[in-house]
């Protein structure tokens, strides 16, 4: 009997959906499905070239290349060794070192890979304290930002070229008066040598003033904390302890915002199955989606200015219920604005946390005002976390003058040369300052930076600044362990370091480098012999050396006070919010390109930013967006010509007296009356990648609108703004791909996830292809937790580091042709206007029925006997049947030579500019092959990694039986990245591996298993842990796809006809169509 | 009517048929011997910097391999001597000779001496010499007699089907693991490589991938 299985018709009004088109079914996002790279079909008709032309054209090129036949002679290359052998140096070999990148938070312990002395790839450091390991996409991407050839290389006076010399001498010139007139402004830092050399200046200079600014720093918490435990206190929280969680305003699962070892604790006490403890819950209140958001088991959508009344609302009833004074007098103080929040939510959220004081965390954004911050310590007091979740230290911290002291002190004319250490306020300084004219006023201005930025081209003297790679250092991380910076190479450019500037200026005989950092360790470590030294430097960190916990009181006085100063809502005014980009941090990435093209978490909008509007708002303020089925509207007015894939109205956004301009899109999940917009992008005037790109949101924030601006209005243009987006190139079709329960759900039924949707109908199935035998001991597989997936883009960038993915650009994009090897599928469930969010990894899934193997009229990509799907570049001859045949569409294209043309040029042909930037060739791993035009390439699976494990086997075996030596075990580039430890790699037939163990996990499903490719990558599905008094509380974890279900579900069971058979077969069937998706 | 072709040309397609079939076969048998590694790579013996001959240092000093090339057991790239290396006996045996010229002025500027290149594999294969005279193959297989030759050729193709001969064969290759440095090293007279190669390849459990992923990465 013919079988035939057909995929599930999409449905009309999905219950999981990617974008807001697919939810509508609007008929020209159906028709732009049908094609396999959208774009790419069409690119003859839209350059004009005609088959014939392009005929005559190539034979004309052929008969060019004849007349270069010289070029047949063999190419002479050569063999440069040292002149004399380095220490350690194996030519070929990796070396690793420990260091670590500073953050504003504390820092990212790092172990750098350096290749023939040059460091290629940064991973975590498992070995420190505060680390499992992992690293966020900014750490991954230093590496770009070390090689990029648009560094600043030279010293420049009044934009003319200087050198070190006239440097030292006009440093030697300030060195005689008592700092009278000199200000330093550097970034908010944990670095106890720059402590040390800046109390060393201090003692030289007594007037200098040291003052810090980072336009996201944590202000407001420290703030808070003084008033509510008293100076430098600060609580580190251990989220293993926790079994409730409330964010307010808080993104701390995403590892930009507060750095990795948050994250880890939680992501722990998220596996459904554990001994002993509960499985934890989380509540996040925001006003936009975070990752924190996307992983919450009850989420309120929240407008930031509302942020302060649903704290006082809910501190309100949880000093009601623990009956603590000092909470409720904090709270009573806080100023009551009038708001339409769901206080059964509050009322429910307050109950749960009062239930398990002392085993709960409430935290706050760093951005959310300092009265608020205030009003969250009082509740952690009230419920017992203060000493238990949350451990309480004292930091080492000196206080530093403000920004806006320095702008006082400037504008009194107190300051006549001023050092800015790194940072850009000229950018990013609170519009209100307006720091670009500041610093005109003052007469010698120094700025030590990595770029030529704006604050580079307002002050007198640009220093190259040396990356934090290329130079000694140390930091303590957010706990207070001590942790090394190391050199992992010389400064490429004689970049200068902050602590070099610092010590020439105290006018010290100069010790350099490693001399200033022993000094500091010397003290920390209380001695510091060179043994302990050098131990520092191998692994990276001083043991126990973190801050010591410290016993507090909470002042309710004091941090009352504090709350009287919050200011009201109002709660008929929009609001303008100020985010962290994912992509350019602050604005401090902006010429990396690895981080612009990177898709934003949740908007999946890459090399832009846009302002974020809910649906509700966006028609009530008339932004016909993106969503609403302009492409058809465009593709007409411009008679068919243009293939825009998304344009957005440029809006006008303005606070009365400044306005900018921005591209708004409308954003599931977004609380209305409200927009956000990330910082750091739309600079002009500098060099490279950074202009133009983007919208500038930074001239309307202001000194008291850090996190958000009340009360501004918003204009529609008639103008539009093209984005490229990538989660709009593909559709899931109805089809259960990410699948998610609720614990309850789970508790009933452990292999719920085994039998949804089409998965409870399959029949046998065989393959009719002979497949080649997996006959190695070894068997490669992968599994991927959703439930700890927060999609906080890590693994992204970590696997564009080390597989040599190259950048395509904006245009390419929107060609759907982004090279990224391993992407996150963001979904949506459930309404549109507050939806849940799940993030999915995708990577080629390595199946041992591989669909793309069977096409291939090359064999350029076959199967290795150890299960990897492999890609020959050289056999491969571009046809991309392989990529038409992927169901995963992981495959990835080289349309252009993108690793050797300029992106602006890809379509010049021969007359681009040719080759790669010296300094770009060192930052590829030497281990992959560089891809180039015309060759499809997909995960490997980290081939150089495996390989290098199998061959150091080997190497070791020797003549003795292979098999008798274990496989050394390493991680994959993204699994070692992830944060949360979500995706785990190893050899799938060793029952003791832990990928066995999580692949024999109930939660375990295949991606299209009807289709029989039997993939080697196993998803565990998302367990939801909802309270079920809360209101929507039916509606958490019902991300089930639902092609199976409604009208479509019908014709499905008609075609299966002998299926039905072993479909009963299956466990409770009622049960895998329970969700309340009907 | 009068013909229009003469009598001649009644053969004339039949004639083009042979002259294009041979020209065909000519061009085949021509690119096959011609533009094949084995005639454009073996044999290649370009003029180095330095008149570095291997007869002198292996056959009459008897000197390791591994005295210069010191990484091959532990690295994928089988490093050519520093300077220093070249130095650590030069500075007393033939220190003034004229033909060390450019060593020593490599040693005292500092600057590397360019070496030519001969064995070369493309960018997009990645050979290990470190598992390979780990397990059993010597440098003899690959490079052919390096002690014999005073100045150094390429004396196997090294393409692909030559490494895919030896991985799907290894037994013609695999010698006791004392005798891989051994350029000289004969099978014992009453065995032959290939009973000796089959009984390492049994007993190590020798398997080199013949798969893609092996080599290209």
């Amino acid at each position: 009997m013919k079988k035939n299985l057909n995929h599930p018709a999409p449905e009309k009004n999905p219950r999981i959906w990617r974008s807001l088109r697919e939810r509508e079914n609007d008929p020209e996002f159906l028709k732009h499905l049908q094609t396999e790279f959208p774009r790419g079909a069409d690119v003859y008709e839209e350059s004009g070239l005609s088959k014939r032309e392009f005929m005559k054209l190539m034979g004309a090129s052929i008969a060019l290349a004849g007349v270069g036949l010289a070029g047949c002679r063999r190419p002479e290359s050569y063999l440069v060794p040292f002149t004399k052998g380095v220490e350690f140096a194996i030519p070929g070999k990796f070396l690793y070192y420990a260091t670590s990148m500073p953050a504003r938070y504390g820092a990212v312990p790092l172990i750098a890979t350096t290749s023939d002395g040059r460091p290629t790839k940064l991973e975590g450091n498992p070995l420190h304290p505060f680390s499992n390991g992992g690293t966020d996409s900014f750490a991954q991407a230093e590496i770009l930002n070390l090689y990029d050839p648009h560094r600043s290389k030279q010293i420049t006076d009044k934009g003319q070229p200087s050198d070190s010399a006239a440097l030292d001498a006009f440093v030697q010139s300030l060195q005689n008066n008592a700092g009278d007139g000199l200000a330093i402004l550097a970034e908010p830092k944990n670095s106890p040598t720059r402590d040390r050399l800046r109390a060393a200046l201090q003692a030289k200079f007594p007037k200098l003033l040291w003052a810090e600014y980072d336009p996201l720093a944590a202000t407001a918490t420290n703030e808070a904390n003084e008033a509510s435990f008293g100076p430098n206190i600060r609580l580190v929280p251990n989220f293993k302890l926790a079994d409730v969680v409330v964010a307010i305003g808080s993104d701390f699962l995403n590892p930009i915002e507060t750095g990795i070892g948050f994250a880890q604790g939680f992501a722990a006490r998220r596996n459904p199955e554990q001994n002993g403890t509960p499985m934890n819950r989380l509540y996040a209140v925001e006003n936009h989606f975070t990752v924190t958001g996307g992983m919450a088991d009850h989420r309120l959508r929240c407008r930031a200015s509302e942020l302060g009344e649903f704290t006082r609302q809910l501190a309100l009833t949880v000093a009601d219920k623990t009956k603590d004074a000092n909470l409720a007098a904090v709270a009573q103080a806080f100023p009551e604005s009038k708001s339409s929040l769901d206080s059964q939510w509050i009322k429910e959220c307050a109950n749960d946390l009062a239930s398990k004081s002392g085993r709960s965390i409430v935290i706050a954004g760093p951005l959310t005002p300092a009265p608020l911050q205030a009003l969250v310590n009082g509740i952690n007091s009230a419920l017992g976390n203060i000493g238990t979740t949350l451990a309480v230290v004292k930091t080492d911290a000196l206080d530093a003058a403000s920004i806006e002291d320095l702008a006082a002190a400037i504008n009194k004319g107190a300051v006549k040369t001023l050092f800015v250490l790194g940072g850009n306020p000229a950018q990013n300084a609170p519009a209100n300052l307006d720091f670009a004219a500041l610093l005109s006023k003052v007469s010698d201005t120094v700025h030590l930076g990595l770029f030529e930025d704006e604050t580079a081209k307002a002050c007198r003297w640009h220093v190259p600044a040396a990356h934090f790679l290329e130079t000694w250092g140390d930091v303590r991380t957010f706990d207070g362990s001590y942790t090394s910076v190391q050199p992992m190479i010389l400064p490429l450019w004689n970049g200068l370091s902050e602590l070099e500037l610092l010590n020439k200026l105290a006018g010290a005989p100069a010790p350099e480098g490693p001399a200033l950092v022993r000094a500091t360790f010397n003290q920390v470590a209380k001695g510091g012999s060179d043994e302990a030294w050098n131990t520092f430097l191998r692994d990276g960190f001083l043991p126990s050396s973190a801050f010591a916990p410290v016993k507090v009181a909470f002042n309710a006085s004091s941090a009352a006070a504090l709350a009287k100063q919050a200011p009201t809502a109002n709660p008929n005014a929009l609001e303008l919010v100020f985010l962290q980009s994912s992509s350019v941090d602050d604005g401090r990435y902006a010429n990396n390109s690895w981080l612009v093209e990177t898709p934003d978490f949740v908007t999946k909008v890459t090399w832009d930013n846009a302002v974020l509007v809910s649906p509700a708002t966006a028609k009530k303020l008339g932004i016909k967006a993106n969503n609403f089925n302009v492409l058809g509207d465009i593709a007409e007015k411009m008679g068919n010509e243009v293939n825009y894939d998304l344009v957005a109205d440029i809006v006008e956004i303005s606070d009365g007296k400044k306005t900018i301009e921005a591209a708004a899109i409308v954003a599931p999940g977004h609380a209305d009356d409200s927009l956000s917009i990330a910082l750091g992008y739309g600079r002009k005037g500098v060099s490279a990648l950074m202009d133009n790109v983007g919208f500038d949101a930074y001239p309307l924030r202001s000194t008291g609108s850090m996190l958000f601006l009340g009360g501004v209005s918003l204009k529609v243009t008639d103008r539009d703004y093209p984005l490229a987006q990538t989660q709009e190139h593909r559709s899931m079709e109805g089809r259960d791909l990410v699948r998610e329960g609720t614990l309850d759900r789970y508790d009933k039924d452990k292999a719920f996830a085994q039998t949804m949707g089409m998965d409870s109908h399959i029949p046998p199935n065989i393959s009719l292809y002979t497949h080649p035998e997996l006959t190695s001991k070894e068997q490669w597989g992968m599994t991927v937790d959703l439930n700890t997936c927060t999609g906080c883009n890590a693994c992204v960038v970590a696997c564009q580091a080390e597989n040599n993915v190259p950048v395509v650009g904006k245009d390419q994009v929107r060609k759907n042709r982004d090279m990224a090897w391993i992407r996150l599928d963001r979904y949506f469930a459930g309404d549109a206007e507050d939806p849940e969010m799940l993030s999915q990894a995708i990577m080629c899934q390595h199946c041992e029925n591989a669909p793309c193997e069977t096409v291939c009229p090359v064999n350029a990509t076959v199967h290795s006997e150890d299960g990897l799907n492999l890609m020959a570049y050289n056999r491969c001859i571009g046809t991309r049947y392989c990529a038409n045949n992927c169901p995963w569409k992981v495959r990835r294209f080289n349309y252009f030579d993108y690793n050797q043309r300029p992106i602006d040029e890809l379509y010049w042909g021969p007359l681009a500019k040719k080759g790669m930037a010296d300094s770009l060739k060192m930052a590829k791993n030497p281990n992959v092959t560089v891809r180039m035009r015309g060759v499809m390439e997909k995960c490997t699976f980290c081939i150089q990694r495996i390989e290098e494990a199998k061959i150091s086997r080997l190497v070791e075996a020797g003549p003795t039986p292979a098999s008798e030596t274990p496989i050394s075990s390493f991680k994959v580039a993204c699994q070692q990245a992830c944060p949360n430890d979500s995706l785990v790699f190893g050899d799938i037939a060793n029952p003791k591996s832990r990928v066995s163990q999580m692949r024999k996990d109930p939660r375990g499903y295949v991606m299209f298993k009807y289709l029989n490719a039997t993939p080697r990558v196993t998803y565990l599905a998302r367990i939801k842990n909802p309270n079920p008094k809360m209101p929507g509380a039916d509606q958490v974890g019902m991300a089930n796809g639902s092609g199976h279900h409604g009208d479509a579900h019908a014709a499905d069971h008609g075609s299966h006809g002998a299926a039905h058979d072993n479909h009963n077969a299956q466990p409770p069937h009622g049960d895998a169509h329970a969700p309340a998706a009907h | 009517m009068a013909n229009f072709f003469p009598k001649w040309t009644n053969w004339l397609p039949l004639k083009l048929v042979i002259c294009a079939g041979a020209l065909v076969t000519a061009i085949a048998g021509g690119l096959t011997y011609y533009f094949t590694p084995k005639y454009t790579r073996v044999g290649y013996e370009p003029n180095q910097p330095v008149p570095f001959s291997h007869v002198i240092h292996v056959q009459q000093l008897g000197m390791d391999c591994r005295y210069c090339h010191s990484f091959v057991e532990v690295a994928s790239h089988s490093n050519v001597p520093t300077t220093q290396t070249c130095m650590a006996c030069h500075t007393q045996i033939k220190a003034d000779s004229p033909k060390l010229a450019a060593v020593r002025e490599s040693w005292k500027t500092g600057q590397p001496v360019n070496w030519v290149r001969i064995h070369q594999v493309p960018d997009y294969t990645y050979f290990n010499h470190a598992v390979h005279v780990n397990r059993g193959v010597s440098c003899y297989s690959c490079h052919g007699a390096v002690n014999e030759m005073k100045v150094v050729y390429q004396h196997e193709p090294q393409s692909m089907s030559w490494c895919l001969d030896c991985h799907r064969a290894p037994e013609n290759h695999l010698r006791p693991p004392s005798e891989i440095f051994n350029m000289a090293w004969k099978p014992p007279a009453d065995t032959t490589q290939r009973e000796i190669g089959l009984k390492f390849k049994e007993e190590w459990e020798v398997n080199p991938p013949v798969t893609c992923g092996g080599c290209h990465r």
